[in-house]
């Protein structure tokens, strides 16, 4: 039970540190970003490689979050002339075709199998005490990461994502470069979700293409909108309900007698009603951004 | 080379009824309704439900198609009107939890095995040394017949040119007298009509399965995008055009580049070639390959 509950906050911090990346460039910002989790696949696969050809942990993150940023640039390089909506759906593109990549070419990562046997990065300390010092890890990674969101978001640079996403054209007027911030926000987005990605395979011990499906993009969306898009302290609301209802699942099939399938079913179906329920009727999440009025 | 034919033609048979519903009701919305692909998923399991039920072939068809087309009007009647009024990212993100939702509804009740139905087996019908089985023949026959009637009614019709005047300019439309909420629900009933159809059609062969409308997202996104959402004339030359590039990718032989006699792209490259032409399309012609309207900012 005690290790199902560390393992539980462990991964809801590994999401923490991934939807805080989405709430960059979608909440402050205002970009429909549908593949955020190629950058968390990139960062997981990037540590993979690395332990394979023998380089120390740290070097395999940096190698991740390097080509999330690179990976970053470019996809805001692409959605200079496009609607916000069909942008949203070339990123979704650009994941699935790397993950279409990643199930294909065997020789960089194992194909459908994935890499496994990664060490995880506590295994000396012995069984209780390996997982508490990993999630000790991530408690300290996504302080760090949501401290630096929201001295970013409430900064300079914030307040001219916000004014791109309300007023472009006034955003352009007053000589902001739209194009750099649209690429400085994702590079840094790209950055801190692929530093949960790397954080991800040391956990799991294992990279495979299935950490790249569309669902757990829709997955980071939830927590987001339930949280309130734009708030920090939201988004670690919203991604402690999401995996309450993930936690949940395993529960009642033990107690109401549920086979995998209504399991599975229950968990989608709980995520899927939470997130309409907030669109219906609170749109703006639970935390709501607070906007900051001229008097 | 006529089995390359057959082969696009029955993917094309596959998308087109999708990609018709989600982009005619993308004209009259203004958003992409990715809930829309689990119509086909819900009107798949609908009809092998009354299949297996005992009602013949045709009708289930039929019923689970008006059936999921009541769904897609009560859908939009109870959510998607609410949410429009927040905008549409809101309502985008809306239809994400609604395919959630569907998808969790029909894994919770019929499990997520495959579902085959019971047609008995055929001989498959050999055209000129190509193969094709006798669904698939009737799929693309059905298809062909419900585009020539969709053409009809969009061009020759009082409804299709109220359609295509407020998809054009809702604004000049409604003041021109239009009801445009009655034309909106309308196109929702009939949009997840012929999706629920295309669906049921689709699992003759495939079976009805969880994953039909997730395997039916980007192909289906890509050819809207590709023929410009909104112009339905064009999702179907967009579905035609990522049919035929799919199956060219798996049927060509790359052999000649690397000097062997032999050499095929796996098949599962299948998808990442259509999403790198939706790329491509992206990138030089954002609005679609027909667009003509001049955009001034």
């Amino acid at each position: 039970m005690f290790d199902f509950l560390v393992f539980s906050l462990t991964v809801a911090g590994i999401y923490a540190l991934m939807a805080l990346g989405l709430n960059l460039q979608a909440g402050y910002a205002g970009l429909m970003n549908f593949g955020q989790i190629a950058f968390a696949g990139l960062g997981a696969y990037a540590t993979g490689i690395a332990f394979s050809l023998g380089w120390p942990p740290l070097a395999g993150a940096a190698l991740g979050v390097l080509a999330a940023m690179a990976l970053g640039w470019c996809i805001a390089r692409i959605g200079n002339k496009l609607a916000s909506d069909y942008w949203g759906i070339a990123t979704l593109a650009i994941a699935e075709i790397l993950r279409t990549a990643a199930t294909n070419e065997d020789w960089l990562t194992g194909g459908a199998n994935g890499i496994s046997a990664i060490p995880s990065l506590f295994d000396g300390l012995g069984r209780p005490w390996s997982g508490l010092a990993f999630l000790g890890l991530v408690a300290i990674v996504v302080t760090v990461c949501a401290l630096l969101c929201r001295r970013l978001g409430n900064g300079r640079f914030g307040r001219a994502l916000r004014l791109m996403r309300e007023e472009p054209q006034l955003a352009a007027c007053m000589g902001y470069d739209l194009r750099s911030l649209k690429s400085r926000t994702l590079m840094a987005g790209a950055a801190i979700t692929a530093l949960g990605g790397s954080l991800y395979a040391h956990y799991m011990s294992f990279v495979s293409p299935d950490y790249m499906l569309p669902a757990e993009t829709f997955l980071l969306w939830t927590m987001l909108m339930i949280g309130g898009v734009g708030s920090t302290a939201g988004v670690l609301i919203g991604v402690l309900l999401v995996q309450a209802a993930n936690v949940l699942a395993p529960f009642a099939r033990q107690v109401l007698g549920f086979g995998s399938d209504q399991a599975g079913a229950l968990r989608l179906g709980l995520i899927g009603l939470i997130l309409l329920a907030c669109l219906m009727w609170r749109s703006e999440g639970l935390v709501p951004e607070k906007i900051r009025k001229m008097p | 080379m006529f089995q390359f034919l057959i082969d696009a033609l029955l993917r094309t048979a596959d998308l087109a009824l999708v990609t018709l519903g989600l982009s005619m009701l993308y004209g009259l919305v203004k958003f992409p309704n990715i809930a829309h692909v689990q119509y086909a998923m819900f009107g798949a399991y609908a009809s092998y439900a009354l299949h297996a039920a005992g009602a013949p072939l045709i009708g289930s068809l039929l019923i689970a198609s008006v059936v999921t087309g009541i769904l897609a009007l009560g859908l939009h009647l109870l959510v998607f009107r609410r949410l429009l009024r927040a905008g549409p990212s809101i309502s985008m993100v809306g239809s994400l939890a609604v395919s959630m939702l569907a998808i969790a509804l029909m894994q919770g009740l019929a499990g997520s095995f495959p579902r085959m139905f019971k047609l008995g087996h055929t001989a498959p019908l050999t055209i000129a040394g190509a193969h094709i089985s006798y669904t698939q023949f009737y799929f693309v026959c059905t298809t062909v017949v419900l585009l020539m009637l969709v053409t009809l009614l969009l061009f020759y019709t009082r409804l299709g040119r109220a359609m295509r005047a407020l998809t054009n300019n809702a604004a000049l439309a409604n003041a021109s007298g239009l009801n445009a909420e009655r034309i909106t629900f309308l196109v929702s009933f009939t949009s997840g009509m012929v999706a629920g159809l295309g669906g049921s059609m689709l699992s003759l062969s495939t079976g009805a399965h969880i994953n039909l409308g997730n395997d039916l997202l980007l192909p289906v996104f890509a050819a809207a995008i590709l023929g410009g959402l909104g112009n339905p004339m064009g999702a179907i030359a967009g579905a035609l055009l990522i049919a035929v590039t799919e199956t060219a990718v798996t049927n060509l032989n790359f052999g000649f580049l690397f000097g062997v006699d032999m050499k095929f792209l796996p098949v599962t490259y299948i998808n990442a070639a259509s999403f790198l032409i939706l790329l491509l399309a992206l990138l030089f012609k954002p609005y679609g390959l027909f667009d003509r309207e001049v955009r001034r900012v």
